[in-house]
């Protein structure tokens, strides 16, 4: 390992500090927040769909990697573990939801996984601000649509903007099954779209 | 349009064609209006996907997670040996199907205005329900298993 970890350290200084929280240095794992933080509450709130939720799962990812930290191996880049870690946590949080709803009788339409949403409106411009709202909104119930597994690839590349190199490193997964799952999401969600338009221009014959 | 041909422009699309190969592409997508119309759809889907700003973290959210991180004790499982963690799993998902038998039977008895799960969390108190309870003992093995990788 030593080796490794002396390439590893050399590409990224966060596993030094890494190595820092895991000999109990607190000011370390400050630092290593303050650096992480708003990438991964990013990217639990594209993944669960809700701020609220999103900020008790990113405590708890690291909380995870506070214990973690002695058991991680410095390969690649710091980000690429801690995301591997969120979105695990995500993908869990997620299939105990859809296991609570089935336990309640609930419908598991798609609409369920959609939290209530209502973003501060940024833009001057009134219909602007609508239009920027319809259109998140629509992102978010495509999202919810998704199968789990498309869900995280279709985050990670459209939101977080990752390589489908760097996917399939978070995921350990091939670039073949990144590349599968992107596309099959794209699929489901321009046939979503697309019935989407039909039912709105059903609406307007019918007006 | 067959399957390959859409993956070529998926990857044109998130940059993953070399250059020479992305060229050859963006010519052949000049002369064939089928393909023209297919990465326009693509291209438009793709854009059409925007989510606001995230919300930024807490004030010393960090601070407080650190706070927090101390006071916990260390997760006891990851010192237990394998046979015992497969042990505790399988006893804990044979307690989940249990539990979902009893949910769905209970469920099942009851009048269709009540038709929470006797599983499901508790209307009065709020708290985890039985169910929830059993699935975060299981997620927090898999967890476990997730690190044990890293």
């Amino acid at each position: 390992m030593g080796t490794d970890s002396a390439r590893a350290s050399a590409t990224d200084p966060d596993w030094d500090v890494l190595a820092r929280v895991a000999a109990g240095e607190g000011d370390a794992f400050v630092h290593l927040m303050e650096h992480h933080q708003d990438r991964l509450l990013r990217l639990c709130e594209r993944m669960l769909g809700d701020v609220e939720e999103a900020r008790d799962a990113t405590q708890e990812v690291f909380l995870k990697v506070y214990q973690k930290a002695g058991a991680a191996r410095p390969q690649g880049q710091v980000y690429t573990w801690l995301y591997r870690i969120a979105v695990n946590h995500c993908l869990n949080k997620l299939r105990r939801r859809k296991l609570v709803r089935f336990l309640r009788w609930e419908n598991p339409a798609e609409d369920a996984d959609v939290a209530p949403f209502d973003p501060p409106d940024t833009a001057p411009d009134p219909a602007a601000a609508l239009e920027s709202r319809l259109r998140w909104q629509s992102t978010r119930r495509a999202i919810a649509a998704l199968p789990d597994n498309q869900r995280a690839v279709l985050v990670l590349a459209r939101f977080e903007g990752l390589s489908y190199k760097q996917i399939a490193e978070v995921l350990e997964i091939s670039e073949g099954a990144v590349e599968s799952r992107l596309f099959r999401a794209m699929r489901r969600i321009e046939g979503a779209q697309e019935s989407d338009a039909s039912r709105v221009s059903r609406k307007e014959v019918r007006r | 349009m067959n399957r390959a041909t859409e993956i070529e422009l998926m990857r044109l699309l998130h940059g993953e064609l070399p250059a020479e190969q992305a060229g050859a592409l963006r010519a052949q997508i000049a002369r064939e209006p089928e393909l023209a119309a297919a990465w326009a759809r693509l291209e438009s889907t793709w854009s059409g996907l925007e989510l606001p700003p995230a919300a930024p973290a807490p004030p010393a959210f960090a601070q407080r997670v650190l706070a927090q991180a101390r006071r916990q004790p260390g997760l006891s499982w990851s010192a237990a040996p394998r046979w015992a963690r497969a042990t505790a799993a399988a006893a804990l998902a044979a307690g989940l199907a249990l539990g979902l038998g009893a949910g769905k039977l209970a469920g099942g008895a009851r009048s269709s205005q009540d038709t929470d799960s006797a599983l499901a969390v508790s209307a009065a108190g709020g708290g985890p329900s039985l169910a929830e309870t059993y699935w975060d003992s299981l997620a927090d093995l898999s967890d476990l298993d997730d690190g044990a990788r890293q």
